[in-house]
């Protein structure tokens, strides 16, 4: 099982979330997040002062998949997300654990 | 808990396995999809009555709805619910609602669920198109007989059979949105079977229209025998496909991925290997290609029925064209049922009023042409008036696409040219190719429709200006249509092709020397394209050898076309600029050949051009200079390159290393490079390059007789980062070149991680092919195999390793398949020549393609060097 985070832009919240529910995830936690990364924020002028705008605003997606879904899920997270401009963000993949569903006791891949 | 209805989460998965395998989901998938669904009624079922038991509430009706309720539920498929209750007592529900859901969906089951009155049903049916096409087919369970009664003779009564157009145009819409959407190339590819085109969704769209309007359940009813039958069998195909596809990856998973497509062949009885794949995905496109043509129509009869008001008022403008046939409201028709029978040449007829009016024809007159195909027979194929109506349909050129395409969808095409049927459908399983080879053909000649009709004359001047001089656009469009067709047979497709055309043309009635024409245009049709990408034309040997074999400025034209026509239409990234760019300059070398009777560049040669050179550069420059530059550098570049090149020169004697770029079209550079030449210095260079992540084009490598190196790359970066990634490699290099790091080292550190296991695509095979008899000077290679990170630079390690000295190379990526030409020399100056030599050359090439796969040597193919070169790119 591996968990994939992914920040977006967040207008392309919709898409990814319909894209990944088409191919069959279940689930996935949604933050509102604020960061910057080689877009490092951009100068915004407000009545003749300059104002460093260091945060941009993204969403981040989070969610478990088996190891099967994995090449699936990042591909439709890519495809879904590029505007090949800029700030279209990141996905970061790393191995999870264990997965408990909390209402059955459910482990493993049927907890996902 | 998890044992609430007697059955385990694995128990339910074994237990619908067993019935795959007993049912046989893939030779009768209807019956299981109906055995499934009943099983599944049961646990609803139990769920459902168990949960009445438990809590008290009021009393309710379950309805199966969507696909569930059609009872065609495919293994993980959404199982939808409807709650029907009495319009009072709704906070009741909620308790029993999850008594009935949590162990459904403890089974794994996906189980969605809807409490609505009837009169909210009815409100809700109305505004949304979703929940009515839901309810549509919906089908009682459990509970209250009464409510679904009710509901179902309101919903007939009310809706389903009223504003029937308006129910078309939503449906209309969603199909417009999902044809939109599933256009990209990757979802031809990997088509979805649901949603894509052609799926069970644009199906489901005719069903319902039917059930609307023509107030049946059975969809067959309204249609033809022949044809409800094929569609059915269309249908079923896809269902069984689903299944598998969810059995396979044991979820909903309705993408036909290229991993699934190469499990799935085998599974369902198609031959092993590449060739399964492609037999069974050209029954999935012709399917849905079926299923597509069924849904328009429907749409289209739905659309497109005018209304009384309308049909009294185009009363009297109904005009008769001849005695056979007549226009009306703006769509052309038969005035006699049995016309076709009578007379099977005036289905050609049809056509060209449907040209010449600028109409389309009504659906009737579509089903009394799918009606005659039976009389097309060989007599009608060698009439020489349905002949001549063909050709000059083709002729005339308006609307030839929509015509041709009209003709193909009717089954009209394939009864007239019975050759055509063997290429529908039929793809080739490689990430390059994204349509089967019917559509292609059929898109190749809208590509040329679009030249003539001046849509490209801003982006294509040159070949606006030469499409519209063609003598015989008839023979363009007629070639173009046919071009591929040698795919469908074994063999080298052109070789067949040129056959295959020459004895269409006879049939045809063409006159010999067009036939001569059109069989030359088949069987030299990617001669074009394999001297412009993967040939220096800078030399002059090439652009002689191209021009004889093409003979004259006529048949060069038409080629020009053609090959501009079948790149266009393989797919929207196959046409690049470069492409464009290199095809121009060999038409226009040629033409001047033709035209002038030898090849003159606008450069001069040898002394010639070092007289030149006086104009920028003193004499003592010169003289220093002079003897060291090469012939075919001389002849290359135009003095102001030359002289400037020499003065780049002059400064490495400061600064080891100099490179220069120019920036064209945003995504492409010209990269000049001087530094002293050294061992491997071309595959330092693509190492740098690749570690930038900038693409060869092409590499024009020169080393002066004073081990000056002057290269020249033209390279591409699609993601706009084109400069910034130059000013890296330019460091990249230095640092290399210096010693001060290793390549090495740092491609390792390129490497992606292991621990993700790639995409499953389709493979393509290794090959190289070595050729000493296009170029006096040069030993030719050509290489194809897998794209993968950093190839380039393994192979041109290989070739430097060997002893190659590399001085032109050109690089073409389709898909995930590289074709990379090398011209190369020993390190005295001569071609590599002696079978042993060539053979230990092309083994290493090979070791190099598959490094890191094991056996090494597996799947190989090589062909012997004495071999013909021209060859079929997309047949291996």
């Amino acid at each position: 099982m591996k968990k994939i985070e992914a920040v977006v832009k967040p207008f392309k919240l919709d898409e990814v979330k319909n894209a990944l529910t088409k191919i069959g995830i279940q689930g996935m936690t949604v933050t509102e997040v604020k960061g910057f990364g080689r877009q490092r924020g951009h100068t915004e002028v407000y009545r003749g002062a300059e104002y460093k705008i260091d945060f941009l605003p993204k969403v981040k997606i989070e969610l478990i998949t088996t190891d099967e879904m994995l090449t699936q899920a990042i591909e439709t997270i890519e495809r879904v997300a590029k505007t090949g401009k800029i700030g279209d963000g990141k996905i970061f993949i790393s191995p999870v654990e264990e997965v408990i569903r909390i209402r059955t006791g459910e482990r493993g891949r049927d907890a996902i | 808990m998890r044992f609430e209805l007697g059955i385990t989460r694995n128990g339910l998965i074994d237990t619908r396995n067993l019935m795959a395998q007993a049912v046989s989901s893939h030779s009768s998938p209807r019956e299981f999809l109906r055995q499934h669904s009943d099983m599944v009624d049961g646990l609803v079922r139990k769920a459902f009555q168990k949960a009445q038991s438990q809590v008290s509430a009021p009393s309710v009706c379950l309805i199966a709805v969507g696909g569930y309720g059609r009872a065609e539920l495919a293994p993980y498929s959404d199982v939808d619910l409807l709650l029907l209750y009495a319009s009072s007592k709704k906070e009741e529900l909620p308790p029993l609602i999850e008594k009935i859901l949590y162990p459904l969906w403890d089974l794994g089951l996906e189980v969605s669920c809807s409490s609505r009155s009837i009169n909210e049903c009815l409100k809700m049916a109305q505004s949304d198109l979703q929940i009515k096409t839901g309810l549509i087919d919906g089908r009682y369970l459990d509970g209250e007989y009464e409510f679904f009664r009710k509901l179902y003779s309101l919903l007939t009564k009310k809706i389903l059979h009223r504003r029937i157009q308006k129910f078309a145009e939503g449906l209309a819409k969603d199909l417009y949105l999902r044809s939109q959407k599933y256009e990209d190339p990757a979802y031809v590819l990997e088509p979805n079977i649901k949603e894509g085109e052609g799926g069970l969704r644009d199906f489901q769209i005719g069903r319902w229209i039917i059930r609307a309007k023509y107030k049946t359940d059975r969809w067959d009813s309204i249609l033809f025998p022949d044809h409800s039958r094929m569609l059915d069998k269309s249908l079923q195909f896809l269902w069984a496909v689903r299944n598998q596809l969810h059995l396979l990856s044991g979820r909903r998973q309705d993408n036909l991925t290229f991993e699934l497509q190469e499990k799935i062949a085998p599974i369902l009885g198609f031959s092993t290997g590449t060739k399964g794949i492609e037999e069974m995905m050209r029954q999935y496109h012709l399917s849905t290609q079926r299923i597509s043509n069924f849904v328009y129509d429907i749409l289209e009869r739905a659309l497109h029925e005018p209304s009384w008001v309308k049909k009294a008022l185009f009363f009297f403008q109904r005009k008769k064209i001849d005695k056979d046939f007549g226009i009306g409201y703006g769509e052309l028709h038969l005035l006699d049922p049995v016309t076709f029978k009578r007379d099977p040449s005036q289905l050609m007829t049809l056509f060209k009023h449907c040209q010449s009016y600028g109409t389309n024809m009504d659906f009737r007159t579509e089903e009394a042409v799918m009606e005659a195909l039976p009389f097309i027979d060989d007599r009608f194929r060698h009439s020489e008036k349905v002949n001549q109506t063909f050709l000059s349909i083709l002729r005339k050129g308006e609307r030839v696409e929509t015509l041709l395409r009209k003709m193909h969808e009717l089954g009209f095409l394939s009864q007239y040219i019975p050759e055509f049927s063997e290429i529908a459908g039929k793809i080739h399983y490689d990430l390059y190719h994204v349509h089967p080879v019917d559509i292609h053909s059929i898109l190749a000649v809208e590509e040329l429709g679009k030249l003539s009709s001046g849509l490209y004359l801003k982006d294509y001047p040159m070949l606006t200006s030469l499409v519209r001089e063609i003598e015989k656009p008839e023979i363009l469009f007629l070639t173009t249509l046919l071009h591929d067709i040698g795919k469908g047979r074994d063999g080298d497709h052109s070789a067949v092709g040129e056959e295959m055309i020459r004895h269409i043309g006879e049939r045809m009635g063409l006159s010999v020397e067009d036939r001569e024409f059109i069989g030359f245009l088949v069987s030299h049709h990617l001669f074009m394209i394999q001297t412009a990408f993967r040939r220096d034309l800078h030399d002059e040997q090439v652009i002689l050898r191209f021009a004889n074999e093409v003979k004259n400025l006529k048949k060069l034209k038409m080629l020009y076309l053609l090959t501009f026509a079948d790149i266009k239409a393989v797919g929207p990234e196959a046409w690049t600029s470069w492409k464009d760019t290199l095809l121009m300059e060999l038409f226009l070398k040629a033409s001047h050949f033709f035209e002038k009777g030898a090849v003159t560049g606008p450069f001069l040669k040898g002394d010639a051009m070092v007289q030149r050179l006086h104009e920028s550069l003193s004499p003592e420059i010169i003289s220093e200079y002079a003897e060291h530059l090469p012939d075919r550098y001389l002849s290359c570049y135009s003095p102001a390159e030359i002289s400037h090149h020499i003065e780049m020169a002059r400064s490495i004697e400061k600064e080891p290393l100099l490179v220069e770029w120019e920036i064209q079209k945003e995504i492409q550079a010209k990269v000049t490079i001087c530094t002293k030449d050294r061992y491997g210095l071309f595959s330092k260079i693509a190492g740098s390059m690749f570690l930038n992540r900038l693409n060869i084009l092409e590499a024009q490598i020169h080393t002066w007789g004073n081990s000056v190196a002057l290269d020249i790359f033209w390279v591409e970066d699609a993601t706009q980062g084109l400069k910034s990634r130059l000013v890296q490699f330019k460091n990249d290099l230095m640092e290399i070149l210096s010693g001060k790091v290793s390549l090495k080292d740092l491609l390792s550190k390129n490497k992606g991680s292991q621990g993700i296991k790639q995409k499953v695509i389709p493979r393509v095979s290794g090959e190289v092919k070595i050729n000493n008899h296009d170029s006096d000077f040069f030993t030719i290679i050509e290489v194809t195999g897998e794209d993968r990170l950093g190839i380039l630079y393994e192979l041109t390690q290989a070739l430097t390793d060997h002893g190659c000295d590399i001085h032109f190379a050109r690089v073409s990526t389709l898909g995930n398949r590289i074709v990379d030409t090398f011209y190369v020399q020993d390190t005295w100056g001569e071609k590599i020549e002696g079978k042993q030599n060539v053979d230990h050359l092309k083994q290493i090439l090979l070791n190099r393609l598959t490094s890191g796969e094991d056996p090494p040597f597996s799947g190989m193919k090589t062909t012997s060097s004495d071999e013909n070169i021209r060859e079929t790119p997309s047949s291996s």
